[in-house]
């Protein structure tokens, strides 16, 4: 086959000028005829049985159209009224007992949102109040109450999870991984360090909060929803109306951020059953309170034993992580094991032991977040390294260098490494900042300046199919059918970029579809930093076939062998021939197939044994290093970030902008977790569930300086998912550099000024107490 | 009717204050809305009459009157950040209303809803209570006057009475020789509401000692805190760094804090200390380096 054209190269997004202006319509925006709009009345208790409900002065207020409780659900047998992607634990509607405040009891549509709302509080809920569990501590002491009292119902989807829940415990599942003989490389390593770190949940805070319309036409069950997983959906909607799949239709238009929290089945059972038992559409938007109880980053708590050898070698490892998983499964049981490995690190380790456990809590699901689990891990493993470091005198930077993988060294997971750029991005990171062991804090007046260095690796998913269509149209324009979800990271651009080089067009003669299952073919989803490998793989599997048909077709017509051909913006010609080309389209005309069509499948091999935790952990590995200057207020505790650089390996940079602003999204998420970020709960009540009370970054936080090294390899031929790769690094960063800047070492995040000040104060009373 | 909810546009005070005695604790005033969108949105308060003051005439205005600076109760947060004439002559207000939030928030809200709303996580109050401010109001018996410092009287309460409005604010020019400061800390994003903020004018005299002092502490405690009693500790003396030491820590110790998600109680009392050092010495260095003193 002829070879590939070279790499095209695409100034930021394409429709770029369509989002400053307002026009890009999002899933809200639709309205359908005679729809009606849909709110949730929620529990105030964490934990409690649901002894009764009366919703018929809701029923009876003018303008309701439709009333849903658990018991409405529950007496029905033509649904399966659970969802969750692994255990079907969750119920649109609760039944017999809510889990945390904020679980959905009764659902109203009406006629608009604030009758609706009025409805709510026409609605009696009796509870009685259960002892309640909200910290990972509490839900594994002996005789806890237990959250899930049934053994969970299995879903089909995940075929690669072993479930090991245990019975009357609040273990949902456990993820085991077993390398090496660690008891005897700790009775052998010249240093054994042990030590716990906690990260808190945070809240992704899409732009725009999970919203969708629903909708019953004559059988099918259609829902135009923001979510990151479509097919997800659809197939937890057949599985709640017992009907085929191919009786479900979701639609999916471009979402105001998702970051994982629109990953799974959230509030699209609940609106398509108020559609079928109003007759009616039904739209559902949560409020951002809502929103911030549906779904979260877990909290973790981990503890982490690291053997080191005297001449720096990092000999063995165990951890023991406890992802506080919530209410609900949801993705829990997945990512325990993503986070669970990763706490192996990007090094060379020839001993680990991981045992990492999704606990059930009576606070909101944790699910899917930006990092999935990595985030926790590296903020334990890179604060460890440095406490190590520091502890034996080392240079964290060598100690580091000394253990990063290298191809050929096997990762955690046991397979080998390829591909490993883990040094390079160190080494530059450390140079951009101007990493000099032997430097001093500088210190003018209160305010003291120090830098701190990260890198870590970050599997992407494994195994995972995504699959795609092409069609060449007669004016030789090409149509990209796929679901890739376009959220504002540039899927849309990306993938045109790799279709239209594959066939030398031009963007303007390319388009790239939106999820519409009836329409369509299969993906996965668009979560954990694939969608431009993955899907990218698949269209260009697709427009390599029709590359294929076009150099046959072009062949017949110029008697020439396909190889002694190329495909030169929009035509077929002999090498070097223009006077003899050929336009795509009167190929296709001249085929006289309408369209020439074609199939990409992109479908990657892998998974772990479920006793080891072995195998193949990731089709490749995502690589990424920070390097951090700080600035802290001795007299405050108050840190600024001077300088940051953020190290990313992409294989091959598939749009430059969008890569780069990919980055700096994940220093704005990082810093903010480092910092400030945090759920807090007072006996499962959310305290600040809202904008006001809880803080995200603004454009005031960002570090004073940034700069970006996006690691390009085109010899590598390969592209790396750069979605969430740089982000987690930067809270072990900042936390290191805090360190040297003070010696104060915060092991649970967020780094507040007031730990910080705290951390000092404990300092100087020890210091004048020797 | 469930929602319903009667939006007036009166174009005189009197009519709004009509409006006010007529619905009486339904009715809420409603100037840029910023935060009583958000207390109705989360059903802490749900009133069935808004009273707009958005069409009354002449409350929008900043002009100088007597050696102070009369601020109309409409005059947006923007407007004063960006005034010739505040920047001028209180440079330090125009500073402290370009420290709230971020320009959104600050191109709709109003001197006259800060002042009402009784936040005690503002930015302008302490500033407003250093400079011995009176705020106007207007209500069904004529006008008055409310010094700042009585005003604020608890969380979200004031000295209004419920058909009283708020007509504006009335700040005295400092006398020459005098610099002022305003230090807003926050520990979460920089557009949070403050930790604790600290507002202080230095007036020196020729010898280089402090004529006058005054510090105001907000977002530490329910309401605006001012101590003349330990601004005493400074006036009259140069303001050496063990005098400054003393006031701060005066005030440190004087104030009951509180404790929220920007700090505990300890956290903000330390805060107290650094921070009313180091807005004294903002304002002394602003006075030393102003027009000569006299
Ligand atoms: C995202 C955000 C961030 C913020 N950050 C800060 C910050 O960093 N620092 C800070 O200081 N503030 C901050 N604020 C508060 C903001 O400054 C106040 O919301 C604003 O000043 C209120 O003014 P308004 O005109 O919008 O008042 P409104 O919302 O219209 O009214 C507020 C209250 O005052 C009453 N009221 C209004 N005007 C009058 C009047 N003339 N007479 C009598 N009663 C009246 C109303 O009835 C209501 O009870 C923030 C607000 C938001 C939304």
């Amino acid at each position: 086959m002829a070879a590939a054209a070279a790499p095209m190269r695409v100034p930021g997004m394409l429709d770029a000028n369509l989002r400053v202006r307002g026009r890009v319509p999002y899933a809200m925006d639709l309205n359908v005829v005679g729809m009606l709009h849909a709110k949730l009345l929620r529990s105030p208790y964490a934990h409690a049985r649901i002894v009764s409900v009366d919703a018929s002065r809701a029923r009876a207020l003018s303008g309701v159209r439709a009333v849903l409780t658990g018991a409405d659900l529950a007496e029905r047998d033509d649904i399966y009224p659970y969802y969750g992607p692994i255990f079907r634990d969750q119920a649109a509607l609760a039944m017999d007992k809510v889990r945390f405040a904020g679980d959905p009891v009764a659902a109203v549509a009406a006629d608009d949102a604030d009758i609706a709302q009025a409805a709510l509080e026409l609605i009696d809920v009796e509870y009685e109040e259960l002892p309640a569990v909200f910290d990972v501590d509490a839900a594994l002491a002996a005789g806890a109450p237990i959250v899930h009292d049934e053994p969970p119902r299995l879903g089909q989807t995940f075929a690669d999870i072993i479930v090991r829940a245990e019975a009357d415990t609040n273990i949902c599942n456990h993820f085991k991984l077993r390398k090496g003989d660690v008891e005897r490389a700790f009775a052998e390593a010249d240093h054994v360090f042990e030590n716990e770190f906690t990260s808190p949940p945070v809240q992704h805070v899409p732009m725009e909060t999970h919203n969708c319309v629903a909708w019953i036409d004559a059988g099918i069950i259609n829902v135009t929803t923001a979510t990151q997983m479509p097919f997800a959906v659809r197939a937890s909607l057949a599985e709640i109306f017992r009907v085929s799949q191919a009786k479900v239709r979701i639609t999916t238009p471009t979402l105001g951020g998702g970051y994982g929290a629109k990953t799974y089945t959230k509030v699209e059972p609940i609106a398509a059953l108020l559609a079928q038992a109003a007759g009616r559409p039904v739209r559902i938007h949560l409020t951002r309170e809502e929103e911030f109880v549906t779904i979260t980053k877990h909290g973790v708590k981990i503890r982490m034993k690291t053997g080191v050898t005297n001449d720096a070698r990092i000999v063995a490892r165990q951890s023991t992580c406890w992802f506080n998983t919530g209410a609900y499964a949801d993705i829990g049981p997945r990512l325990i094991k993503n986070g669970g490995y990763a706490t192996g690190g990007p090094h060379d380790i020839p001993n680990v032991w991981v045992d990492s456990y999704a606990v059930y809590t009576n606070l909101p699901p944790a699910g899917a977040f930006r990092g999935y689990g990595v985030s926790q891990a590296a903020w334990a493993y890179e604060t460890q390294m440095d406490m190590i470091a520091a502890q034996l005198g080392w240079d964290p930077l060598e100690f580091r260098m000394k253990n990063l993988l290298e191809d050929g060294q096997a990762v955690m997971t046991g397979e080998d490494m390829f591909d490993a750029h883990f040094k390079e991005l160190l080494g530059s990171a450390a140079e951009r900042i101007g990493w000099d062991s032997a430097e001093q804090p500088q210190r003018t007046g209160s305010k003291v300046r120090a830098k701190g260095l990260a890198c870590i690796i970050k599997g992407t998913v494994t195994p995972s199919t995504s699959t795609a269509a092409a069609k060449l149209n007669e004016d030789g324009s090409l149509q990209i059918l796929s679901s890739a979800v376009e959220m504002g990271q540039g899927a849309e651009t990306a993938l045109s970029v790799l279709a239209a080089e594959g066939l030398d067009l031009r963007l303007d003669q390319v388009s790239i579809s939106r999820p519409d299952t009836d329409v369509t073919p299969y993906d996965q989803g668009t979560s954990s930093s694939r969608n431009t490998y993955s899907m990218g793989t698949a269209v260009r599997m697709a427009v390599g076939d029709i590359r294929t048909q076009l150099l046959e077709l072009a062949a017949a017509e110029l008697e020439a062998s396909p190889d002694d051909l190329e495909l030169v913006a929009g035509r077929v010609q002999p090498r070097g021939v223009p006077d003899k080309s050929i336009a795509y389209g009167d190929l296709v005309r001249g085929s006289r197939s309408g369209n020439l069509l074609a199939n990409g499948v992109y479908a990657s091999k892998g998974g772990l044994d479920p006793e080891t935790g072995q195998g193949i952990g990731s089709v490749h590995w995502h690589q990424a290093a920070a390097a951090v200057e700080v600035e802290v207020d001795l007299d405050t505790g108050k840190i600024d970030l001077l300088k940051y650089h953020a190290g990313v390996y992409a294989g091959r940079i598939v749009n430059p902008v969008q890569a780069e602003l990919q980055t700096e999204g994940n220093i704005a998420f990082g810093l903010g977790q480092a910092l400030f970020e945090e759920m807090i709960f007072d006996g499962g009540q959310l305290q600040n569930g809202n904008l006001g009370d809880y803080m995200i970054a603004s454009m005031e936080d960002m570090p004073k300086e940034i700069s970006l090294g996006i690691l390009e390899h085109i010899e590598a031929n390969d592209i790396h998912g750069i979605g969430e790769t740089s982000l987690p690094p930067a809270m072990p960063a900042i936390g290191n550099a805090v360190y040297r800047a003070t010696g104060v070492r915060i092991t649970d995040l967020p780094i507040t000024p007031e730990k910080v000040l705290r951390g000092l104060r404990a300092r100087a009373a020890q210091e004048s107490a020797e | 009717m469930p929602g319903s909810l009667a939006f007036y546009h009166p174009t005189t005070l009197e009519d709004a204050i009509g409006l006010l005695g007529e619905h009486g604790d339904e009715a809420k005033v409603v100037a840029g809305a910023t935060a009583l969108t958000i207390l109705m949105r989360q059903r802490l308060v749900a009133p069935s009459a808004l009273v707009s003051l958005g069409s009354i005439p002449g409350l929008d205005r900043i002009e100088e009157v007597d050696g102070s600076l009369r601020i109309g109760a409409m005059v947006r947060h923007r407007d004063v950040e960006l005034s010739q004439i505040v920047r001028a002559r209180i440079p330090v207000l125009a500073e402290t209303f370009g420290k709230v939030a971020n320009v959104r928030v600050r191109n709709a809200a109003t001197v006259g809803g800060v002042l009402a709303e009784s936040d005690y996580a503002s930015d302008p109050p302490a500033v407003f209570v250093a400079l011995d401010a009176e705020v106007e109001v207007r209500g069904p018996n004529g006008e008055r006057t409310i010094p700042a410092r009585d005003f604020f009287v608890a969380f979200y309460e004031t000295a209004l009475e419920p058909d009283e409005i708020v007509t504006g604010i009335v700040v005295p020019v400092p006398a020459a020789g005098s610099g002022t400061s305003y230090h807003k800390f926050v520990t979460r994003s920089s557009e949070d509401r403050p930790c604790v903020g600290v507002a202080a004018l230095v007036r020196l005299a020729p010898d280089g000692s402090a004529a006058d002092l005054r510090v105001a502490v907000g977002a530490a405690a329910e309401t605006p805190q001012r101590f003349p009693d330990y601004e005493a500790l400074g006036r009259g003396h140069v303001l050496s760094d063990d005098i400054v030491g003393r006031v701060a820590d005066a005030y440190a110790g004087a104030i009951d804090t509180l404790d929220d998600m920007r700090g505990s109680a300890w956290y903000r009392t330390e805060m107290v200390r650094v921070w009313v050092r180091r807005a004294i010495e903002s304002a002394r260095d602003a006075a030393a380096s102003g027009p000569a003193a006299h």
